[in-house]
């Protein structure tokens, strides 16, 4: 465990290493956030529109450019560069495992996510006005649902990031994986929105752990039970991807020792 | 002066073809960016078509008409990465000092800056976008004439024009900052997306800076508005004005930003 | 004046000053910047005044930082001057961009003009179709550089994968594809093997042969004595040495190298002793000797009786003033307040 935690302390006190490309990301999303505001306060106005009222949106569409910002600092292209670079041939030679590596680096980047995430919410209840809060069982279930995105998002990011072991090309796999991401997980729109046999598939799928869980327990549309079974969903589908990487990785590794870096 | 003109644009296509040839030597680049950008802009239609299953109206505009804006812009982004995706890599030439070789050639620095590169994620975006615009047109409830077909491709063509200078302004930036990368242009770029959405649904504000501080209102909305005779469609028929305003302050400053040029990293 | 064929470049008080921030490292620094910038001018180029001939090969050399470049991208139009005028074959190089780029060629050595995923030929069609060369004189210019750049067999090669050298011969090909009549070369021949350099110049003799006027900076020392006939120093942004490569040696290359072969073995302490600003050492054998001095200190013939007191001389060799004496000097910045012959003015 130590290693990791030394990793994680790391890549806590390195963050602005990669700002820029954090810088980037951020713009994409704050302006998306602005776009998507717009869009449901003028579809909404006074009303509700699938059970959603302008305050709940409010509450769902910042739970979502947290999500975005999430996981967003590390992994994604460094990783991708480390891999293309060959410089991963160095990293398999530490005695740790790669996996939790990655995972621990991400973990310390955390923090200043939240802060650009927390940024994006006093900037949005300040001009917007207040939005929907839960009762405090439904908010401890969103922190818990929250926490649990960036195992998930994680993986999702690390497996697609994989794809550099057989392609030059990362900012077209970056671009794919965001695209399908954005879509499936709600961050665009809430799921329930999609064609209804759509909806229901995408709600099983890891993606709707990544934004929709998280957004719809604050945003009040997911609770009791239904809160519960979604926080649980997103545990097991981290469980399940956590085994799906390790394949990819072993997969991934044989190309590198077959073919060279 | 006419065979200048062709002379310049002759060269243009000759070396954007260079670009062309060097970029098919990695096919699976090609095929990965192409795919990417029609999924990208195959979610943001989805994303409408979404919308405006559950509600008829946006800001009082149908969903072919905000389908046709989104359209516009995705055509406009894809003729910019497939034709003029160098203009990206100009905080990179000042930062290294590689804008050298382009001074010193008998062909004007910016031309030879945007045939620089090629995006192939553009000509995904173009024909997932013409097609967008094609089928938006046919089920948008407009009047037709010839005229009025006339002054579409003239709106269309300049609204294209309006996205692509304020690329180049924005890119231009580079010459004072000398960062490695194009920060503002980024983040002007992203400005720019706003414009895939009625006007109307911005605070007014922002509907003012889009209008005329970085006017990417007429990339799509205000051209849309004078077809659909929408409120703002006397401004939309200013298009083309607009578009011939920003190619000259694109010229002007990349100009200016060339006398700054230090040829810095070496 | 060194020429007396018609001036082609001419620069007049050209100076160039570079403004530089004045940054704290860091987001502080940086941000603090923003509120209250301070600058640093610092003139990269300060007042050269400069005339060269048509068909003229100079070679433009100083120390890194001294300015070299600078003048380069002044005269080539990269750059606005400060101050100062340039005009080459009478037009102002900035201004008339697009009729200066006609006329020139320029070398970077440090960087390639290339297509980096281009093949060399490509490259060179795409510079062929940019200038507007001819088929015919493109073939026949391609044949003529082949002899001694051997483009040949880099004609086929993506240029990302030629060797360095391969590379510079590939770029010179490029510099001069368009029958430039005036060339500026910085560095041309920088980290080539020995093979390598010796085409590179040979090429530059053969087109200073067929009149292109060449200015190039260049480290290497026999780059300099194989090409140029003309030397110009340049320190901390100005002219201080501007004449003839000859005359330069003269006025600069002091340290003489005398190597003598005596019948008996001396004593060094007593030789030292005569001649005390010379340094005295003992050769392969015994019987041989290397007295290297200033000729302002000594004479030869001095440093000569000097030996015959003591010994009889077999044989002696004085050894030519090399402009690598003088050129190095000036790169290890320690040159020298001008002579009495002072400067061509």
């Amino acid at each position: 465990m130590r290693p990791y935690l030394a990793l994680a302390r790391a890549s806590a006190r390195s963050v602005l290493t990669y700002r820029l490309t954090f810088v980037f990301s951020m713009f994409g999303l704050i302006f998306q956030l602005l776009a998507l505001l717009a869009i449901w306060h003028a579809v909404i106005g006074a009303g509700q529109v699938n059970g959603l009222t302008w305050p709940q949106m409010k509450s769902y569409l910042l739970v979502a450019f947290s999500c975005g910002a999430l996981v967003s600092l590390y992994t994604d292209f460094g990783m991708a560069a480390r891999i293309q670079s060959g410089m991963v041939a160095v990293d398999l030679t530490r005695p740790i495992d790669y996996q939790k590596a990655r995972l621990a680096e991400t973990v310390g980047g955390v923090w200043i996510e939240l802060l650009v995430a927390a940024l994006g919410w006093c900037g949005v209840i300040t001009l917007l006005g207040t939005i929907f809060w839960p009762d405090p069982v439904h908010l401890l279930l969103f922190v818990l649902s929250l926490a649990a995105v960036v195992p998930l998002k994680f993986l999702v990011v690390y497996i697609t990031g994989l794809a550099c072991f057989w392609t030059q090309n990362y900012l077209g796999i970056n671009w794919a994986r965001v695209a399908v991401v954005n879509l499936l997980s709600g961050a665009l729109i809430p799921l329930s929105f999609l064609p209804s046999w759509f909806g229901t598939v995408a709600e099983y799928l890891p993606f709707a752990g990544i934004t929709s869980t998280p957004a719809l327990i604050l945003a009040g549309d997911l609770h009791g039970l239904a809160a519960v079974r979604g926080l649980l969903l997103q545990v097991v589908w981290a469980l399940l991807l956590w085994l799906l990487a390790r394949a990819t990785w072993a997969t991934a590794v044989r190309q590198l020792t077959v073919h060279g870096g | 002066m006419t065979g200048e003109w062709m002379r310049t644009a002759r060269l243009y296509v000759r070396l954007l073809g260079a670009q062309l040839r060097a970029a098919a030597q990695y096919k699976a680049d090609f095929l990965v960016m192409i795919f990417a950008a029609v999924l990208s802009q195959g979610v943001g239609l989805i994303f409408l078509a979404a919308l405006f299953a559950r509600v008829p109206h946006l800001d009082g505009w149908s969903f072919w008409l905000v389908a046709l804006m989104y359209a516009m812009v995705t055509v406009a982004e894809g003729i910019g990465s497939l034709l003029f995706e160098g203009t990206w890599r100009l905080a990179a030439m000042v930062n290294s000092g590689e804008l050298d070789y382009l001074l010193v050639r008998p062909y004007p620095v910016a031309l030879q800056l945007m045939s620089s590169a090629v995006g192939f994620n553009g000509l995904g975006n173009l024909v997932l976008g013409t097609a967008m615009i094609v089928v938006a047109l046919c089920y948008a409830p407009l009047q037709w004439s010839p005229l009025q077909g006339l002054i579409l491709v003239l709106l269309a063509g300049s609204a294209v024009v309006v996205k692509l200078a304020m690329n180049l302004a924005t890119n231009a930036a580079s010459f004072w900052l000398q960062g490695r990368n194009p920060v503002v242009a980024y983040a002007m770029h992203q400005v720019g997306e706003l414009a895939r959405y009625p006007l109307g649904i911005y605070p007014v504000g922002l509907r003012v800076v889009l209008t005329t501080v970085v006017p990417f209102a007429f990339t799509s909305y205000y051209p849309v508005s004078y077809l659909a005779d929408g409120v703002d469609a006397t401004i939309g028929l200013l298009t083309p004005a607009v578009a011939v305003a920003c190619v000259f302050i694109a010229i002007w400053v990349f100009r200016r930003g060339l006398r700054r040029y230090e040829s810095a990293g070496s | 004046m060194s020429s007396a064929s018609e001036p082609v470049i001419r620069a007049a008080g050209l100076t160039k000053v570079f403004r530089s921030p004045d940054k704290a490292p860091g987001l502080s620094g940086s941000l603090r910047h923003l509120v209250r910038p301070r600058h640093t001018n610092r003139a990269a180029v300060n007042s050269v005044d400069l005339t060269i001939g048509r068909g003229e090969a100079v070679a433009y050399v100083g120390a890194n930082g001294a300015g070299k470049s600078t003048t380069v991208k002044l005269l080539a139009g990269i750059l606005i001057p400060s101050s100062g005028t340039v005009r080459v074959a009478g037009v102002d190089p900035h201004r008339d961009r697009l009729v200066n780029a006609r006329q020139i060629g320029v070398l970077f050595g440090q960087r390639s003009q290339l297509w980096w995923d281009l093949t060399v030929r490509d490259s060179l069609e795409v510079l062929r179709d940019l200038y507007g060369v001819s088929r015919t004189q493109f073939t026949e210019r391609l044949d003529e550089f082949d002899e001694v750049l051997g483009l040949g067999k880099l004609l086929p090669v993506v240029a990302r994968r030629l060797s360095l050298g391969q590379r510079m011969r590939a770029d010179l090909a490029a510099t001069f594809l368009h029958g430039p009549a005036i060339v500026y070369l910085d560095e041309p021949t920088i980290g080539l093997d020995i093979a390598a350099k010796d085409s590179v110049r040979m090429f530059l003799r053969q087109r200073v042969a067929a009149g292109t006027t060449i200015l190039m900076t260049s480290h290497d020392l026999r780059d300099i004595e194989d090409v140029c006939r003309r030397l110009i120093i340049i320190d901390d942004g100005r002219i201080i040495f501007d004449g003839d490569l000859g005359r330069a040696k003269d006025a600069y290359a002091r340290q003489r190298q005398l190597s003598v072969q005596v019948d008996a073995p001396v004593d060094l302490a007593a030789l030292r002793a005569g001649l005390p600003e010379a340094q005295v050492e003992q050769g392969a054998s015994t019987r041989e000797l290397v007295v290297v001095f200033d000729r302002f200190a000594h004479r030869a013939t001095e440093v000569l009786d000097a030996l015959t007191r003591q010994v009889d001389v077999v044989d002696f060799r004085l050894q030519e003033p090399q402009i690598e004496d003088v050129v190095r000097r000036v790169y290890r910045g320690e040159l020298l307040v001008l002579p009495p012959q002072g400067v061509d003015a």
